[in-house]
């Protein structure tokens, strides 16, 4: 991360809540950490908590198709608004609860629980 | 959580995976100054009780479904984060703000060190855990509620 991009964030630190993605590492460095893009090549994959996508949306580049549930309305809208931005075709964002996936039978091949569980 | 890691397993594919990523509440954080040559560790930051329930919960709801055979432990590991602030007030008022961290940082240097530094960079930097986790084929064990429960459905009719 370059020292501007670091300062960013720092200020970031200041006036949103503490509890902000910004402040998460790197989604690509935490992929890196558990063994790298190999984990989600190819694969269905599905980020359980998703947030405002920021996961999802960093790992569609390397899955086949990234499935991102959660059950705040206001994060979905923020990640479709994203993923719209980005460009990013093969992301679906739903609101849902962990409990009740609407997902069939071993559809998915990679779940993650990023600071979800 | 229980419900939720039963519902992962049923979408999960056979040799699918599960990740499971969060804050290492066992140890602790560090608030460190940015030097030249790295980083000077000015405090030791702990994990709130309230983080620490919650991370509790969490272990035991994995730990039960790793029980119930559901799922196999298959890796784990930790990594550090370090969180960037502009200065000592920015990280101060970070902490006093953050619901995982107790709001005050037990600081390892001296008052004046702290001052003399005050404008300085500084980071906290915390431990990030992980595991992987695969399923396990559906076991007898695993069917036993929903078979109960069809049980039930039948006693009632």
């Amino acid at each position: 991360m370059s020292g501007d991009a670091e300062g960013l964030i720092g200020d970031v630190g200041r006036h949103v809540p503490a509890m902000s993605a910004t402040l998460r590492p790197r989604p690509l460095d935490e992929l890196q950490a558990w063994g790298g893009v190999e984990l989600v090549r190819g694969k269905r994959v599905l980020d359980l908590g998703c947030g405002d996508g920021r996961f999802a949306l960093a790992v569609a580049a390397f899955a086949s198709t990234v499935e991102g549930l959660d059950p705040d309305p206001e994060a979905i809208a923020a990640a479709k608004k994203a993923a719209r931005r980005s460009g990013v075709r093969n992301v679906r964002f739903a609101v849902g609860a962990a409990q009740r996936l609407p997902y069939p039978d071993g559809a998915l091949d990679v779940v993650i629980l990023s600071w979800t569980l | 959580m229980v419900d939720a890691l039963r519902e992962v397993h049923r979408v999960l594919a056979a040799r699918g995976i599960l990740v499971d990523a969060r804050p290492d509440s066992r140890v602790l954080a560090y608030a460190e100054g940015r030097r030249a040559r790295g980083f000077q560790r000015f405090g030791e930051v702990k994990t709130s009780r309230f983080a620490i329930a919650i991370d509790r919960a969490s272990d035991l709801a994995i730990g039960r479904v790793v029980r119930e055979r559901l799922f196999k432990r298959k890796r784990r590991g930790r990594f550090w984060h370090r969180v960037p602030f502009d200065s000592l007030g920015d990280l101060r008022q970070y902490l006093s703000e953050h619901l995982r961290f107790v709001h005050r940082a037990k600081w390892v240097v001296e008052a004046a060190t702290r001052r003399r530094y005050t404008n300085g960079q500084f980071v906290i930097r915390r431990a990030v855990r992980y595991e992987i986790l695969v399923p396990s084929p559906r076991s007898r064990r695993a069917l036993v509620p929903s078979v109960v429960a069809a049980a039930h459905a039948k006693h009632s009719e």
